[in-house]
């Protein structure tokens, strides 16, 4: 079933088109066509193994990086397609940002960290540099954690700090996209809503795609949910509506706890 | 009925295996904490055992050992002797080290400046470039270079190495290079510090690579990735993030190498030039190590009928053994370090 649904929004900022993914012969994602609408949160769902942290890793040319994986179709980012021949997998990385399922801060310096990522690009001011810290760590809600310790090692901050760290290091490259796989996955559960907190304050600025394992997450912080099954892009809905009226009879089975 | 109850719970347990009486986990204690202590038992009775043997010359040749460089075992045919500190050496004795301790430091370091980065660049190489379908090839490569006995590598030097720098590398840089220092001065005929430390830095980087590039897949991945999401290059995700992260793991790595290289004794002794009384002037000219100076004196040495020459070649062992020891340590020590913030 090739499913191109679009929710009804003003611009869509991420519009993937027949998108497969292979690991070698094995096909982990068939044909999944969704769109992403600007400044809103997308949650995907499903079981493990469904291909959700596949498709996420798409979408900024992270297989890149894995030799013997292989993408076809098309990812449009306002329009024009991140795979096309010429277009150059860092910059596209640069405006597409990504947090991880394990929290993976360098071990450097808090301050260090949330600055590599402006570093890279050219920014050496330190004032500048200082400025762009405050500001990101303030939107990952961590500044007034760190704000008097940020040459301290990232590694003495606990898990939900580091996490939320990540995020602050992400924001600091000012993507236009924040993709999220099971970024609460590792954390306790205040954590985790320290973090479900956030994501709803990043709309204003970002567009985010989160891969989730927990529905409530899903319908707690997404504006839309798409549900994928064995590679398959099911049902792609508001929140709401997948929650309350699925149209699908698997989407219906998974959201009422019948697949594990 | 109580007889039977008495049976069967008495009956199986007699019968357990003995294994199981004595409990598995004590056994496996037990050998185990055996094993460990006998192991570092060892090393402490070495030491002890070479330090008593040693004893005489230590207070015969006082700091003489580290500051002085005529190694003279003394007239051995004539009847005089010279007593010093209560200790009798044979007329004419001098027992200085200087010589052999500054060729085993250089040697090392030398070919620590080669092996080094040549090191680092082969494990980034295999981690991130060469294709998965080789890297078993160049893995297995690297293994069987740790494979070759050294003396292997010290008749590659003498049939190869050594004839290569004496007659065209030593004549070519001292002529053209000769101003820059440490290049300038008379070639030698090959065997000296340079032909040791090519051979020491072939010899110490399988290692290297094997542990380095442990390390930075042990790390690598999730930093790697973290910083190509951030918009890196991967040279600079491998410079900028990778690399900084496992310093600690690499430098411990370069100590155990490190740590070798300084006794390494076959492939050296066969290159070195075997220099007694005299110092490197230059990369080209012979130099001698401890370990390597302990193998070729050691038969004059029994020779010397008051036993000092062979106690003091003991001390020179002593001093070895304490400086490896201690390098060790202390990559043991910067390791272990290297693997507790990893976890945090």
């Amino acid at each position: 079933m090739t499913t191109s649904i679009a929710p009804s929004a003003t611009h869509t900022k991420l519009d993937i088109r027949a998108l497969n993914v292979y690991y070698g012969a094995f096909q982990a994602i068939q044909n999944a066509s969704l769109a992403v609408p600007d400044h809103c949160v997308m949650a995907l769902i499903g079981p493990s193994g469904c291909g959700k942290s596949t498709f996420l890793r798409a979408l900024n040319r992270m297989h890149d990086l894995q030799p013997g994986t292989r993408v076809e179709g098309k990812v449009l980012l306002d329009g024009s397609d991140i795979y096309a021949p010429g277009i150059d997998a860092v910059a596209i990385r640069h405006r597409i940002g990504m947090v991880f399922q394990r929290p993976n801060p360098f071990p450097k310096s808090i301050f260090d960290n949330v600055a590599y990522g402006p570093r890279l690009h050219g920014t050496q001011d330190k004032k500048t540099l200082m400025e762009i810290a405050e500001r990101s760590l303030r939107s990952a809600a961590l500044w007034d954690e760190v704000k008097d310790r940020m040459d301290k090692s990232a590694l003495t901050l606990s898990g939900g700090q580091q996490q939320r760290l990540c995020i602050a290091r992400c924001l600091a490259v000012d993507p236009e996209v924040v993709l999220m796989d099971e970024p609460a996955s590792a954390l306790d559960p205040i954590a985790t809503s320290k973090i479900e907190d956030l994501i709803d304050g990043l709309k204003d600025k970002y567009t985010v795609v989160i891969v989730t394992h927990s529905m409530q997450q899903a319908a707690r912080i997404s504006d839309f949910t798409a549900f994928f099954l064995m590679g398959e892009l099911v049902e792609l809905s508001t929140t709401s509506e997948i929650f309350t009226k699925p149209k699908d009879k698997r989407t219906e089975d998974y959201i009422t706890g019948r697949y594990g | 009925m109580d007889s039977n109850l008495g049976y069967a719970g008495g009956a199986p347990k007699a019968r357990l295996p003995l294994l199981q009486r004595i409990g598995t986990q004590r056994v496996v204690r037990f050998l185990f904490g055996s094993a460990a202590t006998i192991s570092t038992l060892v090393i402490v009775l070495m030491l002890v055992f070479l330090g008593i043997y040693a004893f005489p010359a230590i207070r015969f040749n006082g700091l003489g050992i580290l500051t002085q460089s005529v190694w003279n075992i003394g007239d051995q045919y004539g009847s005089g002797h010279v007593v010093r500190a209560g200790i009798t050496a044979m007329q004419g004795a001098q027992f200085g080290g200087l010589v052999f301790v500054f060729g085993t430091v250089v040697t090392a370091f030398v070919a620590m400046l080669f092996a080094v980065p040549l090191s680092l660049l082969v494990a980034v190489a295999l981690v991130y470039r060469v294709p998965p379908r080789l890297r078993p090839l160049v893995n297995a490569v690297v293994e069987l270079m740790a494979g070759v006995p050294s003396v292997v590598y010290g008749l590659w030097g003498i049939v190869v190495l050594v004839p290569f720098i004496g007659q065209r590398l030593g004549p070519w840089t001292t002529e053209h290079l000769g101003f820059l220092p440490f290049l300038g001065g008379p070639a030698g005929s090959g065997n000296g510090l340079l032909a040791s430390s090519v051979l020491l830095s072939l010899m110490a980087m399988p290692f290297m690579v094997a542990t380095i590039r442990d390390v930075i897949l042990a790390q690598e991945k999730s930093i790697f990735e973290a910083s190509m999401a951030l918009g890196s290059t991967s040279w600079q995700a491998v410079t900028k993030a990778v690399m900084p992260s496992v310093t600690n793991g690499i430098f411990a790595a370069v100590l155990v190498a490190l740590g070798r290289a300084l006794g390494e004794t076959m492939a050296v002794l066969m290159v070195c030039g075997g220099a007694v009384g005299i110092f490197a002037q230059n990369i080209f000219q012979s130099v001698n190590t401890i370990a390597a100076v302990i193998v070729s004196q050691l038969e004059s040495a029994l020779t010397d009928p008051t036993g000092l020459a062979q106690k003091s070649l003991a001390e020179l062992a002593l001093m070895l053994f304490v400086i490896t020891l201690f390098v060790n340590i202390v990559a043991r020590l910067i390791l272990h370090g290297a693997d507790r913030s990893g976890e945090a």
